[in-house]
């Protein structure tokens, strides 16, 4: 062979080589799926963990991941409403998917849930909450609840125990103001949203799961008395300081830190912040501590009030439904759960019925496992509250977090602010975008 | 053939500007949740914003913002300029200095005087509470949170108006100075009776446009507080954006824009009425 035809073989065999995969790549049914914002680091679990095992084990599908950021939920609103939205529609609650699922972007899942056994897999609750009309459109991509952080290492130093009412938190937290302790570690410079963890917590421990269900279907006002007493509860601990002076200037990560370093005892905020336990409290030497957030009277503790960050669906408009659902179910699968959940905590908390197949690696905080696992024993014996975020339709929810700072700061009354978010739900529910709301407790 | 040469811009106007347009003006008449059938209301969205107290203090917010950019940026924006006309040392020093903020991402701004400056955990405002100096996060008290944010718009804004200002100042005929210091002007005679009347086309223009964008103020509210806390830094363009993408309220939002772009409006028909009486004499 001549040293010319040699070098054009060579050349072709490499990019024979090259091209084939590009090639097999192209004949895949793609799959799409917009993301929100996440740094680089996740974007790499998502490779390794999601992407490639599941092409590679799903050769005639190409899943594709689009990072859009925070502003993912605007940008995919336009999109399917131009039919040009992904295949793998991921909304940031139930909420969205009322209004999506009226306007007939979503296709239903029932068919999908059936052959692919979603309906034994997955806690039967969260399947409600994705029901629109009496079909299934969305299932929760992870859940969360509220609770209690607290200082360990100083409840143990002051011999002090978790409370669990109202009259123990709130004795608990005149004693830690009278030490220069701030009480509830909290703060909203980065996500004003943070104002409704309060607001939820008060609602579901103090007003009660039972009442909440019953108003969020409209069977009571949001003006009655429980919700007037919760809120007027909630107002009386600001007044009193147990937020600290410093509420609206600090973000909600460095209103942890303070419970880290000692300088607050608790932290009322959701699941999502175990990831900020390890970048604080080693290096501070203190141990933190979960529970349930305490609850009021005639009400039973703890009460987890479920939230679900955001959801899957499929787009109407989408091209490979198939290859779309097969992602959503690799996502529920226990290979998957216990992978991302030793990388990645509180934001893959897929609603899986049966965690037994379930192994976390070993750098996973057994405080999160041991949360997690109350989670999901709670709510399967139906024992559990509603977040705001995901079963208040949108308008009542966006007052419901300004609102309560005019409460706060004097500008209006309990009974003022209950009476607004009252008219504003009971618009919205004669509209229909009220979310699903699971059978009563 | 020559009014072919306007077809492109046209087309672009068309497109990007008076096709949404047309559709604000029409969807402020209508329920619209940005996804389902728009639904006809009449002026009902007019009517809900009538009776909504948020948006009477977003429109209070909205003059008070434009009595500040009419007064302080404007003031800062001729002294300096007058300065520079006189100092001759350092002036293209001072020019870059006093321009610099201009130049910086309003974001960038916004979260280097809300993280460094106003922050008591990072900021410098913490460090001074750490001193004992009783200093306040603006940002986070009802009464003071509009003006912490227009510290920060003017920080931003005040050089850009020097600029203009002492461009437009260099363009005074150097016959009427020369005369004016013969004739034994002094320093303030000489602002009041030869310099402020030279560049006032200048001062009016500027002034105009205040006027419109400060109706059209959204960005470093937005970053910075979002309207609250208790929607008292509310402004009309933040309560458009919480109606259109969160509230789902577009007919709403609309409705809101169209009366921004009405005030807008009023703002350019004095400017177009002093450029033609500019242009007539």
């Amino acid at each position: 062979m001549k040293r010319r035809s040699m070098i054009r073989g060579t050349t072709s065999a490499l990019m024979l080589s090259m091209v084939a995969p590009m090639a097999m790549a192209q004949d895949a049914a793609p799959i799409t799926w917009w993301y929100e914002q996440a740094n680089p680091e996740a974007q790499g679990y998502l490779q390794t963990i999601l992407m490639d095992p599941f092409n590679a084990a799903n050769p005639g599908q190409n899943l594709t991941i689009d990072y859009r950021g925070n502003e993912l939920d605007k940008q995919l609103r336009v999109a399917m409403l131009s039919g040009e939205g992904p295949d793998i529609v991921y909304t940031p609650g139930p909420a969205y998917v009322a209004s999506m699922a009226q306007a007939g972007q979503l296709l239903a899942l029932d068919d999908y849930a059936a052959s692919l056994g979603w309906k034994d897999s997955l806690l039967p609750v969260f399947l409600a909450m994705g029901t629109y009309d009496g079909k299934l459109y969305a299932l929760p991509k992870t859940y969360e609840t509220l609770g209690m952080f607290y200082n360990k290492t100083m409840f143990a130093e002051h011999g002090w125990t978790p409370p669990t009412t109202i009259a123990e938190l709130e004795a608990l937290a005149d004693t830690m103001l009278a030490e220069g302790i701030i009480p509830m570690a909290a703060g909203n410079a980065d996500w004003r949203g943070a104002n409704e963890h309060y607001v939820s917590l008060v609602l579901n421990s103090i007003a009660g799961p039972d009442n909440v269900a019953a108003a969020l279907r409209g069977e009571i006002p949001w003006t009655s008395e429980p919700f007037v007493k919760a809120i007027d509860t909630l107002n009386s601990w600001w007044q009193k300081g147990y937020f600290g002076p410093d509420y609206f200037s600090l973000t909600g990560e460095q209103s942890f830190a303070l419970v880290a370093t000692g300088e607050a005892g608790m932290a009322p905020t959701g699941t999502w912040r175990f990831e900020s336990i390890n970048p604080y409290f080693p290096d501070a030497g203190t141990e933190p501590g979960f529970v349930g957030f305490p609850s009021g009277e005639g009400v039973p503790y703890p009460i987890y009030a479920l939230g679900v960050g955001s959801t899957f669906s499929i787009a109407a408009t989408s091209k490979n439904p198939d290859g779309a659902a097969a992602v959503i179910d690799y996502v529920f699968s226990p290979e998957f759960y216990s992978a991302m959940n030793t990388v990645w905590q509180g934001e893959w908390n897929m609603p899986l019925r049966d965690l037994s197949g379930v192994t976390l690696g070993e750098g996973v905080l057994p405080l999160y496992s041991e949360a997690m696992a109350n989670l999901a024993a709670a709510v399967n014996e139906n024992q559990y509250g509603y977040t705001t975020w995901t079963f208040l339709p949108p308008a009542t929810n966006t007052y419901l977090i300004s609102g309560i700072e005019e409460v706060w700061l004097g500008s209006i009354t309990t009974q003022d602010y209950l009476a607004a978010l009252d008219a504003q739900f009971q618009q919205e529910l004669a509209e229909g975008k009220v979310p699903a709301v699971p059978a009563s407790n | 053939m020559h009014r072919l040469f306007l077809v492109p811009t046209l087309l672009i106007n068309a497109l990007i500007i008076l096709i949404p347009a047309c559709l604000t003006v029409v969807l402020a008449f209508y329920s619209w949740d940005g996804m389902s059938s728009p639904r006809f209301v009449g002026f009902g969205n007019f009517v809900r914003l009538w009776n909504d107290r948020i948006f009477w203090r977003a429109f209070e917010n909205n003059l008070i913002w434009l009595l500040i950019f009419l007064t302080i940026p404007i003031a800062m924006g001729l002294l300096a300029a007058t300065m520079l006309l006189v100092a001759q040392r350092g002036r293209t020093f001072f020019q870059v200095i006093y321009f610099l903020p201009v130049v910086i991402a309003t974001a960038i701004t916004a979260r280097v005087w809300q993280g460094m400056i106003f922050s008591p955990a990072t900021g410098v405002f913490g460090y001074l509470q750490d001193l004992g100096v009783p200093v306040i996060n603006p940002l986070t008290k009802p009464s003071m949170a509009l003006y912490g944010v227009a510290t920060v718009d003017l920080w931003h804004w005040w050089g850009f108006l020097c600029v203009i200002f002492f461009a437009a100042l260099r363009q005074v005929p150097q016959e009427q100075i020369e005369a004016a210091k013969i004739e034994g002007a002094t320093f303030f005679q000489m602002m009041r009776h030869v310099l402020l009347p030279g560049i006032r086309p200048t001062i009016i223009l500027m002034m105009i446009m205040t006027v419109i964008w400060s109706f059209l103020v959204f960005d470093f509210v937005y970053i910075l507080t979002q309207g609250g806390p208790a929607f008292s830094s509310e402004v009309l363009s933040t309560m458009a954006y919480r109606n259109a993408f969160y509230d789902l309220n577009v007919g709403q939002a609309a409705a809101i824009s169209l009366i921004i772009s009405l005030l807008g409006l009023v703002a350019t028909f004095f400017y177009i009425r002093v450029q033609s009486r500019e242009g007539d004499q």
